[in-house]
């Protein structure tokens, strides 16, 4: 199961991103979600989110070396934040930039337990979720 | 307590170019309850560091943002900032309101509001980066785009950084140039003319702090509830497909009072491919929001030719449409990108180009005077004398200085034609026809104005709010339906809500600053702090040499509209006169427009205007 973005619709107005630093963090920052909106240009609005597994090769896990990034019986990957020192090494080997390091902590989707707050609250339906 | 808890940045940066340096200041409880955020904020500031005296490109004129209360929390369509300073074009209070991510990024970087103040040596550029500031050479983006200025901002500062910038209008001083962020714009009263002056090219912030609320679980119930009456609510669908020039044909056909040919008629005939009816189908790729906002009525829009731009919005349809008497779309939006580029105000872009064609027109100006020929309806000429004036080539050199200060310029009987309040161009909106609007274009502190009372869908549709019924081809009691609409507005632009969002939310703000900082307000407390920001706007304005008699009309709204639905109506002395002295009264203003003592007092603001 993963979330795949449609650029096409994005409108670029965030709502996603404060939903999911506000859902995991109770609080609203962009450097905290696990989606992350690039604004281009005027008509390019990029959603980059992880496609756990399906849309790359899991290069996340591969590159940590502190056993930081795990994925569950799901395939859902996950940051175990105990581990994380914030090396930026997951960062720098996700080929899909979804997951970043802020305040020494990577941050990346989790999925919200199979029923994603973004995609609820996206209402340019720019974010889809995919079995599989 | 509530600033330390709650959603503010809870620090004000000052910058001061003259020495490069920033310093910063605690905000307190008593400060952030009397003023909450955003346009109280910005009053509260003007008056405070801005001597109204001043001419407006003196190094002591002030550049001031202002994230709204609310900005930065997920309360939807609540992500507004705010621009202030002293106008160029009106001689008084400038503020423009956008949706362009500053005001977001400046509570990431813990602030509330910004103030710049004195004179970069060279072009120069600003960097505020969470506790960071540093003042930039920008020389090598002198003459750029705003979108190329903040295209290379971001490549030498990072791709996270916001940037607001001005173009080569506001580097030219054109008294309406605008500032952009995020292809949004704070396009009015000429802010961008005065950034120029600083030599301040652009602004690139970058904050990565937490904003929090008092109580997010409740924050987050009321997102929920919010976003599903967003969602459902008709204008979800209007916005969503049309953008906000979705009520053009209404305004035509069924209101007559859409201005037409430089405020000639209020039905413009030739207006089927400015309908965005027509022209989203075929020239919007997909919607574009402000931050924070789930209801977009932006539209990236893709020019057959060359050219992308977000709009074209209602204002510009109008101004640079049926205002030249231009109905080719494609014109229209090419002009619209031209003004966002060289970042000029669009609403008084078209005004001033509608009067220089109806100058010619009507034989006071010559194809020589002008350079081209300027016939209502010649899109190609509309486009050349846009970048006339932002270059400030030939006849742009006066044009640059606005309607009023050209009319001066051309003389003879050129001032009947001038339109406009004060120095303002207005919008969209042909008053003569929605006389409590007509009192509005008078009353607003920035000159002719349709956001500060926003009084127009209630008077064009009868009702909003606590009123019904309402005659807009009367002039009797709209005294006080426009000062109780203007404080209503000046609570949206303090918490930084949308304006569009009005009939869904009222003044119902009760639990959402509850949740944002932990301490609820009334409509009636929210309206006295709308009170109280609207008249420092005014007293900011007295002091700055505004008397009763400036508050008048153009001559051409004293001409009946011709045809149309509104056919025969106008606004006469009389009319002028009595709106005004309703509207005084209701203030509690004296009849020469001066707040009168008690009035000062119930409102606490003494310190600015001393007995």
């Amino acid at each position: 199961m993963y979330i795949k973005a449609i650029p096409e619709n994005c409108s670029g107005c965030m709502v996603c991103e404060e939903v999911c630093s506000m859902k995991h963090f109770n609080v609203v920052n962009r450097y905290k979600s696990g989606i992350r909106i690039e604004r281009k240009s005027v008509v390019e609005d990029l959603p980059h989110i992880c496609s756990h597994g399906n849309e790359c090769n899991y290069e996340c896990i591969a590159a940590c070396k502190f056993d930081a990034i795990k994925k569950d019986e799901k395939g859902i990957v996950y940051v175990v934040y105990e581990n994380c020192v914030g090396c930026h090494l997951c960062e720098l080997a996700c080929p899909l930039n979804a997951i970043h390091v802020h305040n020494k902590l990577a941050y990346k989707c989790d999925l919200c337990g199979g029923e994603p707050e973004c995609i609820k609250y996206c209402s340019q339906n720019a974010l889809q979720l995919v079995e599989g | 307590m509530y600033v330390e808890r709650g959603c503010y940045g809870g620090k004000i940066l000052f910058i001061d170019l003259n020495k490069g340096e920033g310093k910063r200041q605690a905000i307190g409880d008593s400060f952030a309850l009397k003023y909450l955020g955003g346009d109280g904020f910005g009053a509260y500031f003007v008056n405070k560091y801005i001597d109204a005296s001043i001419e407006p490109f003196s190094p002591d004129n002030a550049i001031i943002f202002s994230a709204g209360l609310l900005t930065g929390t997920i309360f939807p369509t609540g992500g507004k900032a705010a621009a202030f300073s002293k106008s160029p074009l009106t001689n008084g209070w400038a503020e423009g309101v956008s949706g362009g991510r500053i005001g977001f990024a400046l509570k990431q970087a813990g602030y509330d509001s910004v103030i710049i103040r004195g004179k970069a040596k060279k072009l120069s550029y600003l960097v505020i980066k969470n506790d960071e500031v540093v003042i930039k050479d920008a020389t090598h983006l002198s003459g750029m785009t705003t979108r190329q200025t903040a295209e290379e901002i971001k490549k030498d500062e990072g791709n996270e950084f916001v940037v607001a910038s001005i173009g080569i209008a506001g580097e030219k001083l054109v008294r309406f140039a605008s500032i952009d962020c995020d292809e949004r714009q704070f396009g009015r009263a000429g802010i961008g003319a005065v950034m120029g002056s600083k030599l301040l090219k652009g602004i690139a912030v970058y904050g990565d702090k937490d904003i929090k609320v008092a109580k997010p679980e409740k924050m987050y119930k009321l997102f929920e509830d919010y976003y599903e009456k967003i969602v459902t609510h008709p204008s979800f669908q209007d916005d969503g497909k049309y953008g906000t020039g979705e009520f053009l044909e209404w305004m035509n056909a069924e209101r007559g009072t859409f201005p037409t040919k430089n405020w000639s008629e209020g039905v413009f005939d030739n207006r089927d491919k400015i309908n965005p009816y027509y022209w989203a189908p075929r020239y919007v790729l997909k919607n574009k929001a402000c931050i924070q906002c789930p209801k977009p009525c932006g539209k990236a829009f893709v020019l057959k030719g060359d050219g992308m731009l977000d709009g074209v919005e209602y204002e510009t349809l109008f101004s640079l449409g049926s205002n030249c008497g231009v109905g080719d779309i494609e014109a229209v939006a090419k002009g619209n990108e031209l003004c966002d580029l060289y970042g000029m105000d669009t609403i008084s872009t078209g005004g001033v180009i509608g009067y220089t064609m109806d100058l010619y027109e009507n034989g006071l100006l010559s194809k020589n005077e002008i350079g081209i020929e300027a016939r209502f309806g010649d899109g190609d000429a509309m486009i050349e004398l846009i970048k006339k004036i932002a270059k400030r080539e030939g006849i742009g050199n006066i044009l640059a200085e606005g309607v009023k200060r050209a009319s001066e310029k051309f003389g003879k009987d050129a001032e009947k034609y001038a339109v406009h309040v004060r120095g303002m161009e207005p919008p969209a909106y042909d008053v003569r026809g929605i006389k409590g609007m007509a009192l509005a274009f008078m009353t607003s502190p920035r000159g002719a104005c349709h956001l500060r009372s926003a009084a127009y869908a209630l008077e064009l549709t009868g009702k909003f709010w606590k009123y019904e019924g309402v005659d807009r081809f009367s002039s009797k009691n709209k005294g006080k339906e426009i000062a109780d609409m203007e404080n209503f507005m000046a609570v949206y632009d303090a918490l930084g809500v949308c304006k569009f969002s009005r009939g869904i939310f009222l003044l119902d703000f009760y639990d959402a600053l509850d949740a944002a900082i932990g301490r609820g307000f009334t409509e009636n407390e929210l309206l006295l702090i709308g009170e109280r920001i609207h008249n420092l706007k005014h007293i900011f304005n007295i002091k700055a040499g505004w008397k009763r008699e400036h508050s008048k009309l153009p001559d051409k709204f004293r001409i009946p509209i011709p045809k149309g639905v509104a056919k025969g109506s106008y606004i006469s002395k009389e009319e002028e006169k009595e709106m005004l002295d309703d509207y005084f009264n209701a203030r509690g203003w004296g009849k020469d427009g001066i707040p009168k003592r008690n009035k000062i007092e119930e409102l606490e603001i003494e310190e600015f205007m001393q007995k």
